[in-house]
This record gives structure tokens, C-alpha cells and sequence, in this order.
């Protein structure tokens, strides 16, 4: 191999043409078949095969011991997973949508984020949550919450939301071997979205460590999740008037890359942060705080925030629509800066 | 021997006679009853159709085969009675306290016309398309919300009776629940409450046999869920949920039973769910579920079981029940000619005036999120 440069001894891992929902499928199908310890559990996942199809074909694959439909009742079987956990094996509990994880909080904060600590090491929980996070179309109020900001509140949990397809894998990979509970937030929006992953089942992405999804000059737009497909459209349209953004992707919000994220801010000076959650007290509220802790003397306009309406999200489209940030809402904000 | 609390519990449920409210119905009611079944099994059908035609967007879920459960609960209450009904009861928003006038605006249920507006998300719906479905309710006509989270509102249907026993009245909260939701925590911490406190809350099981894609035998373990009853010394009840006539009978006798004061009551009602769990789930329920269970469970549609019952009563001939021949067809198959005119315009009514109906303007999905906003 020579010194700084890839290793072109080594044959490039062939591609896989995937989508968002098929590469969370197939990173749970391998992890399933390569350790017996990991198992799914939740409702209506087995011989319905969930109702986003995430877990389709595994209850004739692996069996109703490794794929547990469960009755309606998230804090019985989060309960029931951690206790799993805690004795050895490695469950994914899938939740019909995040916004019934709120029926588990008290097993999710009291007591997966809590016992590692609690024991002082003597247990841990190597938990996986997932599931849709986020709106999709016309559920309306009590199936849309973005929920990634509360979680991330957290101490003892790891949050991710991943926003393209290979993260989805990788970081589902890192989601089932890492060792701690993890919340990990797919939102419905971006099942069907196309991408690659290569051809490697032992590829994995880490947590903790944002990236630059496209370079720019002018300023940054730093979002996770769906956002960031939001922010790539954005800097598409910006650069037509000749604005350069640079789109950041933050991925993990527990543990957060601020490395990633200042870094561009020095770069640009100036930051539009964008997220799905309601705008108050959600997580973009956070990185844009820590943004201007850190960086205030770099910035030459005030962080931008671009959030979801403060509203129970609303079942008419219409409606539904005034409530999710889209392209025009972040050029609005970056209006405002540049 | 000493008698032991279950004899006494056991004493408590043997108190109770089939059949003695029912036997009181009169010519009129029977013919009221079975329009009603043909009412709420059109509700049904003509939504699938107007969505299949292209003027109607969002998930249904139907009532389609358990209509006689809605029809006979309902049919015996009083206005002032609470009811609160789940995401597949969606005619009982406007059933409720239809006998006062199905025109009547007055009557303590909605109007079609608003539970239509409702189902269109237009600005008329009594929630101004806030929400979806069956997520609307009303103070004023005795109704309680609808959620998401299943069983979720069994807690606030006993605060409600608890509330109106506080101030001295004497209505009965209804309370109606998939099997499906029965293993939820606050099921068991509702009906416990209500046991306590012996509450007028009468808990209607729609039991039709799937939860979502989930079979009853994952979701508990005995043989008529009405049992459940004997844990918090209530009575449980088990219904024909086909027999329009024994759902009123036993759920009736619970009714009057909370009125007068001895408690909350079970009342499992025994049906089948017919197709998907929404419309979107339609071809897929085909494949989850047993083929010969689903014809078994389509057999005894409760339209054609109460047509039986008017014929052997002498209240119908054989040439009127094969009129307006509704019964054991799917959607797909049924066209209007198969209900009474009646039904048809009465359905037509409300969806008419719910297309007309405005979306509501985009500047309110940010309004009203406090009270002092209204």
C-alpha cells in the first residue's frame, strides 16, 4: 500500500442498488444469520412483516422465537427486550411507529438508559429501538412526532438518524454491536429513497462522527435525518443563484461529531441548523447553541434555525404540509443571513 | 360450606337474564334496527367506492361484518349515555342517539354531514381536520375521543362517569375496544379503577378474532375473553356479535346494571373482522389469514341473521328479506340497488355536503394549539 493513498492491491467491494427500507432489512437479516442472540420483537412484525415491511419474509425465515409478535403493548415488551438484554442476547424491539415509544418512555429512560449506571457496569443493555420517526403522510398528530430530541436528552442512550441509504446500513450494523441502548429513528419519508452499499457484511458506519455530504463556501446547512435530503435540494437550488452551500450531515446526535460541524461553520461563517422536530426546545436548538459557544467569533450572522411548526402536526395535507420544513422554508432562512 | 368470594362473584353474574330486553321490542324497532345494520354497512362499502372513484384520500377502516355489535350496543342507551368509540366504530359517531330523528340535529350524536366532513378532513368536520378518522369527540353529544393508543381512552371513559357520578347523575359510559388492545396496562388499570369505584363503564369487546395481522392466541389465553371479568369482580358477558338482538340484550342488561349503581360490566361480543385491518391491508389480509376462516367468519353476516329473525317473527316475508340483498357481499360487489333508497340518500346527504365543504385554510394548522387561542 502506498503511504497516504487507497489500496489499489485491494479489489473495490462491489456495489448493492438498494433502497433506505431494504438496506435496514438486509443489515438486520445478515446480523440475524451471522449471531443467534439477535432477535426482533414488537407488533405485528412477523406474519404481518411490519407495517412498513422492514422485517419482511423473517418470521418463515428465522421463526416465532426469534421474530415475536407481541400484543399491543410497548412498555410489556420494550420491558420484556431489556430484560433480554441484560441477560445476553442482542434484541431489536421494532416500535409500529416512534410515536408509541412515548407508551415505553418509562422503561426506555428508567430503566434501559439507567442500569448500566445504576450497577455500576455490573449489567448492560445492548438494546436496539428502531423504528419510523418523523411524518409521513397524513398520520396527523399522534403517529408524526420526531422524538430523536427528547431521546438525545438522554444520558446512557445513543441516538442516531441516519440520512441515506448506506448509513442506514452501516449504522444499523453499529446499532446491533454496540453494547448500550440504542434509539435508532428512521423517518417514513425516507424508505423508498435510492442509494448504494457496498457489498460487505462487515461493513459498518460509527456513531459519533458527522460528515460533509457536499462542499461549499458560502455557508453551511446542518441538519439529520430527512432534513438532510431537505438541505442537499436546498444547496441545489442556492447554487443556481450562485450561493455555495455546504451540507452537513450530523447522523448521530448521541454522540454528537461538534468537530464535523464547527469545522464547516470556520470554513463558511454561517449556519442554518435544520430539523424536522418542532422548532422549540428541539435538537437543532442544541447544535445551534453549541454552535454559538464555540464559534461566535467566526460567525458573521446569527445561526439560523429552521424547525417544524409548534403545532400537533395537522391530518390535512395542507395542513400537514405548513407544519414540515421543506426547501423553501431554508432558503427563507438563509435569506436572512447571506 | 362457607361461601367463598367467588361464589358470591359467581352470584353476581347469574343475576343477570338473556333475552328479557329484547322480548320488549316492538314491530318498528326490528325494521329501525335492520336499516340501521344496512345503514352502517353502507357507510362502509360507499367509502371504499368513493375512494376507489377518486374522491377520497386516507385510510378506512371497516365496520364491514361487525355492524350488529355497533347497532345493538347502541340501540338502547339514552341520550344523555356517553359512548366512546374506537378507529373501526366510525358509524357511531352519527348512530348514537339516531332513534331521536336520523335528521335531527338536536339528537346527542353528530350529523353525518359533519362525521362525513370529518372523514373528508374539510373544514366543517367537528374537529376542523385537525386530526384524522375517528379522532373526534364531543362534549356536548357525550361522545369521547378516539386514539391512537389503543385502550387509551378506557381511562378517561371511567373519569368521565366518575365525573358524572360526582355530580350526581345517573349516565352510563359505553366504551368500545378491540380484543386487540386488551393486553395494554391501562385496560387493566381502567377496569380495575372503575371496579373499585364501582362506575357506571360498560366495557364492549369488538372481539373479531385479529389484531392488526395478530391472531387472539398471541394476545391471550382464554377461551371467552369475557372471563377477564372475574379478576376484578365484575360481571362478563359473552354476546352473538352477529345477533343484533343479543348484543342489545346483553349489553342493555350491563347498561342497567351500571345505571343502578353496582359497577362496571365486560360484554364480549363474539364477531369476525371481514377484510383488512384498513383498506390499505385488503389484498394482504387474504394472505395472513386462514381461508376457511375467513369464509366461516364471513358466513353469519348480521344483516341476513336479523332478516332471519323478522321472517321466523312473522315481520317480514321471504320475498321482502330477499329485497335489498346487501348481505355477504364485499364492497366490490354490493352497488346501491342492494340498500333500502333510504340508506342511499341519507349516506349521499352527508358526503355531498362534505365535498362541498372547504379545505380549511393553511394559516390554521399553526393556530390553537392553547385554549386561550380559540
Amino acid at each position: 500500500m502506498s503511504p497516504g493513498g487507497p489500496d489499489l492491491e485491494k479489489p473495490m467491494p462491489a456495489t448493492i442498488d438498494t433502497t433506505y427500507r431494504d438496506a435496514i432489512h438486509r443489515a438486520i437479516d445478515e446480523e440475524m444469520e451471522r449471531n443467534p442472540d439477535v432477535f426482533l420483537i414488537g407488533e405485528d412484525i412477523g406474519r404481518y412483516e411490519g407495517t412498513f415491511k422492514v422485517t419482511k419474509g423473517f418470521w418463515p425465515k428465522y421463526g416465532e422465537r426469534r421474530v415475536v409478535d407481541t400484543p399491543i403493548v410497548e412498555p410489556g415488551f420494550t420491558g420484556i427486550a431489556i430484560g433480554a438484554a441484560m441477560t445476553g442476547l442482542r434484541p431489536i424491539v421494532e416500535m409500529m411507529t416512534m410515536s408509541f415509544s412515548i407508551l415505553a418512555l418509562d422503561q426506555i429512560i428508567n430503566h434501559a438508559a439507567k442500569i448500566h449506571y445504576m450497577t455500576g457496569g455490573q449489567a448492560k443493555v445492548p438494546l436496539v429501538v428502531r423504528g419510523p420517526g418523523g411524518a409521513a403522510k397524513q398520520l396527523s398528530a399522534q403517529h408524526s412526532h420526531s422524538l430523536e430530541g427528547w431521546y438525545a436528552h438522554v444520558p446512557g442512550l445513543k441516538v442516531v438518524a441516519p440520512s441515506t441509504v448506506e448509513d442506514a446500513y452501516g449504522m444499523l450494523k453499529s446499532a446491533v454491536w454496540d453494547d448500550n441502548p440504542v434509539i435508532f429513528t428512521e423517518n417514513p419519508g425516507l424508505y423508498t429513497l435510492k442509494g448504494s452499499i457496498p457489498d460487505d457484511k462487515d461493513f459498518s458506519v460509527p456513531f459519533g462522527k458527522a460528515q460533509v455530504l457536499r462542499e461549499g463556501t458560502d455557508l453551511s446547512l446542518i441538519g439529520y435525518s430527512r432534513m438532510t435530503q431537505v438541505n442537499l435540494a436546498t444547496a441545489e437550488r442556492l447554487s443556481e443563484e450562485g450561493i455555495d452551500a455546504e451540507v452537513v450531515d450530523v447522523r448521530s446526535l448521541l454522540p454528537l461529531d461538534t468537530d464535523t460541524i464547527f469545522e464547516s461553520v470556520r470554513k463558511t461563517h454561517r449556519a442554518v441548523v435544520v430539523y424536522e422536530d418542532w422548532k422549540s426546545g428541539g435538537f437543532g436548538a442544541e447544535i445551534a447553541a453549541r454552535i454559538g459557544e464555540e464559534c461566535f467569533d467566526d460567525l458573521d450572522a446569527p445561526v439560523g434555525r429552521v424547525g417544524g411548526l409548534n403545532v400537533p402536526m395537522p391530518y390535512a395535507r395542507v395542513l400537514e404540509l405548513e407544519c414540515i420544513p421543506d426547501v423553501e422554508n431554508v432558503i427563507a432562512a438563509v435569506r436572512r443571513l447571506v | 360450606m362457607a361461601t367463598t368470594e367467588a361464589d358470591q362473584r359467581k352470584k353476581k353474574s347469574d343475576a343477570f337474564q338473556y333475552g328479557t330486553y329484547s322480548a320488549k321490542l316492538t314491530a318498528d324497532d326490528h325494521k329501525e334496527m335492520l336499516l340501521q345494520l344496512y345503514l352502517a354497512r353502507y357507510f362502509d362499502v360507499r367509502l371504499i367506492k368513493e375512494k376507489k372513484r377518486g374522491r377520497l384520500t386516507g385510510t378506512l377502516y371497516s365496520s364491514h361484518n361487525q355492524e350488529a355489535v355497533l347497532v345493538g350496543s347502541l340501540y338502547g342507551l339514552k341520550p344523555k349515555d356517553w359512548i366512546s368509540p374506537i378507529h373501526r366504530d366510525m358509524p357511531a359517531f352519527f348512530m348514537k342517539d339516531i332513534k331521536a330523528g336520523w335528521r335531527n340535529l338536536d339528537r346527542m350524536g353528530m350529523s353525518v354531514q359533519q362525521v362525513c366532513a370529518q372523514v373528508w378532513g374539510r373544514v366543517d368536520s367537528p374537529g376542523r381536520a385537525r386530526d384524522n378518522w375517528s379522532h373526534i369527540g364531543s362534549r356536548s353529544k357525550h361522545i369521547i375521543h378516539s386514539t391512537s393508543m389503543l385502550a387509551g381512552t378506557i381511562p378517561a371513559a371511567a373519569g368521565v362517569a366518575y365525573a358524572d357520578r360526582l355530580s350526581g347523575g345517573d349516565a352510563v359510559v359505553l366504551t368500545y375496544n378491540g380484543e386487540g388492545s386488551t393486553a395494554q396496562g391501562v385496560f387493566h388499570e381502567a377496569i380495575n379503577f372503575a371496579a373499585v369505584h364501582s362506575l357506571p363503564v360498560v366495557t364492549v369487546i369488538e372481539n373479531n378474532q385479529w389484531a392488526y395481522g395478530t391472531p387472539t392466541y398471541l394476545e391471550y389465553s382464554q377461551e371467552d375473553f369475557a372471563r377477564r371479568a372475574d379478576g376484578y369482580g365484575i360481571p362478563g358477558l359473552v354476546a352473538d356479535g352477529q345477533n343484533v338482538l343479543d348484543v342489545y340484550d346483553k349489553v342493555l342488561e350491563a347498561v342497567d346494571y351500571a345505571r343502578s349503581g353496582k359497577g362496571p360490566s365486560i360484554v364480549e361480543c363474539k364477531t369476525f373482522r371481514a377484510y383488512g385491518h384498513g383498506d390499505h391491508d385488503d389484498d394482504r389480509a387474504a394472505r395472513y389469514r386462514p381461508k376457511e376462516e375467513v369464509e366461516a367468519g364471513r358466513a353469519r353476516d348480521p344483516i341476513a341473521v336479523m332478516k332471519r329473525i323478522m321472517v321466523e317473527r312473522g315481520l317480514m316475508t321471504q320475498k321482502e328479506a330477499a329485497t335489498y340483498a346487501a348481505e355477504g357481499k364485499s364492497a366490490s360487489e354490493v352497488s346501491n340497488e342492494d340498500f333500502p333508497p333510504d340508506v342511499v340518500a341519507y349516506l349521499s346527504e352527508g358526503i355531498e355536503f362534505a365535498i362541498n365543504s372547504p379545505l380549511p385554510p393553511a394559516e390554521e394548522g399553526g393556530m390553537w394549539v392553547f385554549r386561550e387561542e380559540n
